[in-house]
């Protein structure tokens, strides 16, 4: 070794992987590779008009003692738009009144949108087929009853989207969370999947009857 | 050889580049921290919740709680009923879910800490990105894998810019765990690309209208998904 570089002192090694260290670490930083994490809010250098006196959606007010800044409407407001959901998961009759059937007919861009809808917000405890198998039941949540079941097929579409709008059971409204155009979507995919899940166990009653000699 | 002069020189020339240099290094470590760019940003939140456990073990998806986010300006934070739509049941007595109760049973909102934030004077509309068929993780990085949340972008606007000008190296398109709705299920060998629809000629006009096309709605009052298309570079399309 030290035949071979005759000049080579016993300090440049760790001087050479220091320096080698210290490129590494530059590469890292300039791209981006690196990362700081800190629970202290973003130095602003320059506050500028960042943060101007006005409230952003669920920002806390500064002004009213509550720091509520969504205030509760005085009695007899009405919205400009939408609608609340006006009745309670008992009205049944009434909302079949009042909402008796789909806005819209069927199409398969209708079945694609409450499909979409159904995944997001059905099947996180309906199951992806409707079965009342989603992963929050396996969680420990109360297993919702089949909706692909002989009574749940002869609901008429009111219904469903009365039980989607109102909730049942331990099941919450989603009428703040879905519009009315999307509970009538899921109604349709609802629709879909109880004829697949009829045409399956036609086709499952069919194989077991034993086959002619 | 060395003069007094050019020694005097050659000392002051090394010490001036040694001092730019631990300047420069100085200056982008620090200018390169999340106190300065934002990234990084941490916080503790009152409640521990848990994306990594809900969006990336159960599958929950984006929009179930953020609900709303395809149709309003601002992603809404879900209300507590939401939270207690599940853990009314599932860990009903958890201490760690004091908090959420607790807001639930006197109405007071639970204080949640805000991640990323823009500047007042900026307007980001998520509805506008999210029927575009933009993922969420493009700008809030893969969240269904973070326990707690940090903001991996800078927001700022050069970054925002960057993927106006060139939106196919930085979009991920929408994935299946957001909940995003693209339209009809793609044709076969479609779909995992983002087509960029050329809708605006660079050059002409510079900064002129932003023009594209609305489609038609399919179903009355649900906005239709859009082709992705490059971003407006006006002034007046974010600072309004």
């Amino acid at each position: 070794m030290a035949a071979r570089f005759p000049n080579l002192r016993w300090w440049h090694i760790p001087a050479g992987l220091l320096g080698t260290a210290f490129v590494i670490f530059w590469i890292l930083v300039l791209s981006g590779q690196k990362t700081w994490f800190s629970e202290q809010p973003p130095l602003q250098i320059i506050p500028d008009m960042d943060d101007q006196f006005r409230v952003d959606p669920q920002e806390a007010s500064r002004f009213f003692s509550d720091r509520r800044s969504f205030r509760t409407p005085p009695e007899g407001t009405v919205p400009r738009s939408g609608r609340a959901y006006p009745f309670g998961p008992g009205d049944l009759a009434l909302a079949e009144k009042a909402f008796p059937q789909p806005p819209f007919p069927e199409s398969p861009y209708v079945l694609a949108f409450g499909q979409n809808r159904y995944d997001a917000f059905c099947s996180p405890c309906h199951g992806p087929d409707g079965k009342g198998n989603g992963p929050v039941v396996q969680r420990g949540f109360v297993p919702p009853p089949d909706l692909t079941r002989p009574e749940a097929r002869a609901y008429s579409d009111a219904r469903i989207f009365h039980v989607i709008s109102a909730g049942q059971n331990v099941m919450p409204s989603y009428a703040t969370k879905l519009t009315e155009a999307e509970r009538w979507a899921i109604v349709f995919y609802v629709r879909q999947l109880q004829r697949q899940s009829a045409l399956q166990q036609q086709a499952a009653s069919l194989s077991t009857v034993p086959a002619r000699q | 050889m060395f003069t007094p002069d050019l020694d005097r020189r050659i000392k002051q020339g090394i010490l001036s580049v040694a001092g730019t240099v631990l300047t420069a290094a100085l200056v982008t470590y620090f200018g390169m921290h999340n106190r300065v760019t934002d990234v990084g940003y941490r916080p503790q939140q009152p409640v521990p919740f848990s994306h990594k456990l809900h969006v990336g073990e159960l599958g929950i998806k984006c929009v179930y709680c953020h609900a709303g986010v395809e149709r309003s300006p601002h992603s809404p934070v879900p209300t507590v009923s939401t939270c207690m739509g599940c853990h009314i049941v599932v860990k009903a007595e958890s201490p760690r879910l004091a908090l959420v109760r607790e807001a639930y049973e006197t109405g007071r909102p639970l204080e949640w800490r805000r991640v990323h934030k823009l500047p007042d004077y900026v307007h980001f509309n998520h509805a506008r990105h999210i029927r575009a068929g933009i993922d969420c993780a493009s700008c809030h990085g893969p969240v269904e894998r973070m326990g707690v949340v940090s903001q991996v972008a800078p927001l700022s606007m050069g970054w925002c810019l960057d993927c106006h000008r060139n939106p196919e190296k930085h979009i991920i398109p929408a994935r299946e765990i957001s909940g995003i709705f693209t339209g009809l299920p793609a044709q076969a060998g479609e779909g995992t690309t983002v087509r960029i629809a050329e809708s605006r000629p660079v050059t002409n006009p510079p900064y002129g209208l932003w023009q594209t096309s609305v489609p038609q709605q399919l179903i009355p009052g649900v906005p239709t998904p859009k082709a992705p298309g490059r971003g407006p570079e006006t002034c007046s399309a974010c600072h309004y």
